[in-house]
């Protein structure tokens, strides 16, 4: 019993100066991520950042200060506003693809078979090419004179569909969206396939037996086990679609061509920076600043809808 | 097997062949939807491939037909045309130390912010992370600003350390969540037997931790490998270049000559796509590691 009393007071002080130590371990192992972080992404963000509200062409000395200026030009330019739009469209025609196809694909995947690896890593495989490459490689599939579609086109008989696919206003955003998708569903499948990999078999064979329907066994058993898997693709998917840049870049280059049909936020921010194009009117950093903050607050925005819907979706079936 | 079977002979077998017939029916329009999928997959690749092995004049009169030889011409003149030595040396170098240092103080991070207890910890993840949602081409500017300040222009490390820098949101994200499901009692029988918090992390910790280093390794490898956009703006000299820029810039001199370009293409690919071919588990257990809760 002295014993013990004697102990307390002890061991509180050391608790503390445990707390103490713990304290300045974790800033020693803070440190290096902090000092990159706080070097090269939060310096030069907040100095980027602050120059939205002044008036800079990106050389010679900063201008006055304009305030919100530069935001309101933003909501008046009809071009930056197309190219938020094509974002839109891009992120919307791909959420729908995803959770079909690539779902899909995924659920066919997972079941035993012989050829399921390689399949699997088939379908994986344009994860880790390069955007070069596959911009590239849809280049010249679609081009006029050396491309694949339109020979095929004419061999089934469609002849009249043939286009010159990357300069079409009304194709080239669907290319583009195309060529990203293909990109985009190896990740989304990959995922998808590991959330499928997760439902205990027991479960969906203890459904089965009780005489659940394959379409009652998905509904209840496998899609709320994958929820987690949705909130994943969902969300990596805004990021995908809203910063798209080196594919779309690669394709139509800086100014989106044809006439801007296929210029994204990414682009715009890029060409109003470092205008290089003729048809640049001339670069004002600030204002590309302006919309890159747009762009951010875009995706922020989306990014946290989705993971507040799908987010509280995960709660509910677990 | 026949406990089934034998307890109620007629209806089981009838009703086992009939399902079996059905599965097989979905399986095998299930195997044709997953061959065209792969076909949608291969053949721009296989398009790319046999394209990088053709003449200008082969690629007008066949587009999609086999090359008439399989001689490395064009890879013998797309790596000396499109300065692919020094750009592979390049790509190499820069790569590997940006996702050794990248992932090494990523690592440190996401120990002391998942395990070790002190205020603020959830403000520095945030702060961390939401790196994830700025756009690289708008900070661009003052970074290359900064990077004249420091001297470092006209060298390679302007690369290293934005690839380094840009990378430690994922590492911190993937991190995290792999040290906050280790059991808190590991660490601390370390602790109670005298081990000092550094030496537990070294000893205890780390060696624990080899998998998802590896996933955040390959997570940051892959993109960081093909990016072009930095080298655009900080290989100013042909000493500097990585592939995807040499690749880029190769483009735009020889873009007529498809095939020569497809091999410098296929040249750049290759390092990745054979370590992704020999890793390909991995790969696959990197990139979902952590999206699914168990």
């Amino acid at each position: 019993m002295g014993v013990e009393a004697t102990a307390q007071p002890t061991g509180l002080v050391r608790a503390r100066v445990a707390g103490f130590a713990r304290r300045r371990f974790a800033l020693w192992l803070l440190l290096p991520a902090l000092v990159l972080t706080l070097g090269f992404y939060v310096l030069p963000t907040v100095g980027s950042y602050w120059l939205a509200f002044f008036d800079w062409d990106g050389l010679g000395p900063v201008g006055g200060f304009v305030g919100l200026d530069n935001f309101s030009r933003l909501l008046h330019d009809d071009s930056f506003l197309a190219a938020a739009l094509h974002n839109v469209w891009i992120f919307v025609v791909l959420l729908v693809a995803t959770n079909t196809v690539s779902l899909g694909l995924a659920m066919l995947i997972d079941r035993k078979f012989a050829l399921r690896n390689v399949y699997r890593a088939i379908i994986f495989l344009p994860y880790v090419l390069s955007p070069l490459a596959i911009g590239f490689i849809w280049q010249v599939l679609l081009s006029p004179s050396i491309g694949i579609l339109n020979p095929a086109l004419d061999a089934v008989g469609l002849g009249g569909l043939q286009r010159e696919w990357l300069a079409d206003p009304g194709t080239a955003l669907w290319v583009v969206i195309a060529a990203l998708a293909w990109q985009w569903n190896a990740l989304a499948t990959v995922v998808f396939l590991a959330g499928l990999q997760s439902v205990p078999g027991e479960l969906r064979d203890a459904a089965r037996i009780d005489g659940a329907r394959p379409a009652r066994v998905l509904r209840d058993v496998t899609l709320p086990f994958l929820a987690p898997a949705f909130t994943t693709v969902n969300v990596l998917l805004a990021v995908f679609a809203f910063r798209a840049f080196d594919l779309v870049y690669v394709l139509t280059g800086p100014l989106g061509a044809p006439d801007g049909e296929t210029l994204v936020m990414g682009t715009a921010v890029y060409t109003t920076a470092f205008p290089t194009g003729q048809f640049s009117s001339g670069a004002s950093f600030s204002y590309a600043v302006a919309q890159g903050i747009f762009l951010t607050a875009v995706l922020g925005l989306a990014a946290f809808a989705l993971l507040a819907f799908l987010g509280r979706r995960e709660k509910r079936v677990l | 097997m026949s406990s089934e079977a034998a307890r109620i002979p007629g209806t089981a077998t009838a009703a086992r062949r009939r399902r079996r017939l059905r599965a097989f029916g979905s399986s095998l329009s299930g195997q044709a939807v997953l061959a065209i999928a792969c076909l949608a997959i291969l053949a721009p690749c296989w398009f790319l491939f046999v394209g990088s092995f053709k003449s200008v004049e082969e690629f007008f009169a066949s587009p999609f037909g086999l090359p008439a030889s399989f001689a490395p011409t064009n890879y013998r003149g797309a790596w000396e045309e499109a300065n692919i030595p020094t750009a592979l040396v390049n790509s190499v170098v820069v790569t590997v130390a940006s996702v050794l240092l990248g992932t090494a103080v990523s690592c440190l991070a996401a120990y002391a912010i998942a395990r070790l207890r002190f205020r603020g910890a959830a403000l520095v993840q945030l702060l961390i992370v939401s790196g994830l949602f700025v756009p690289t081409q708008v900070i661009s500017i003052a970074v290359f600003i900064e990077m004249r300040q420091l001297g470092l222009l006209g060298t390679i490390w302007p690369l290293i350390l934005m690839y380094a820098t840009l990378g430690i949101p994922v590492g911190v994200i993937v991190l995290v969540g792999f040290f906050r499901a280790i059991p808190r009692e590991l660490s601390e029988a370390a602790a109670i037997d005298g081990a000092t918090p550094w030496r537990t992390f070294l000893d205890v910790i780390l060696p624990l931790a080899r998998a998802p280093m590896m996933t955040v390794a390959i997570l940051n490898g892959v993109w960081i490998w093909n990016d072009y956009y930095l080298p655009l703006l900080f290989s100013t000299r042909a000493e500097l270049q990585t592939l995807p820029l040499a690749i880029l810039s190769f483009f735009g001199a020889y873009s007529t000559d498809y095939g020569l370009v497809f091999a410098g293409v296929v040249i750049s690919a290759i390092p990745v796509v054979l370590v992704y071919v020999l890793m390909t588990r991995r790969f696959i257990a990197g990139v979902t590691a952590g999206s699914v809760k168990g």
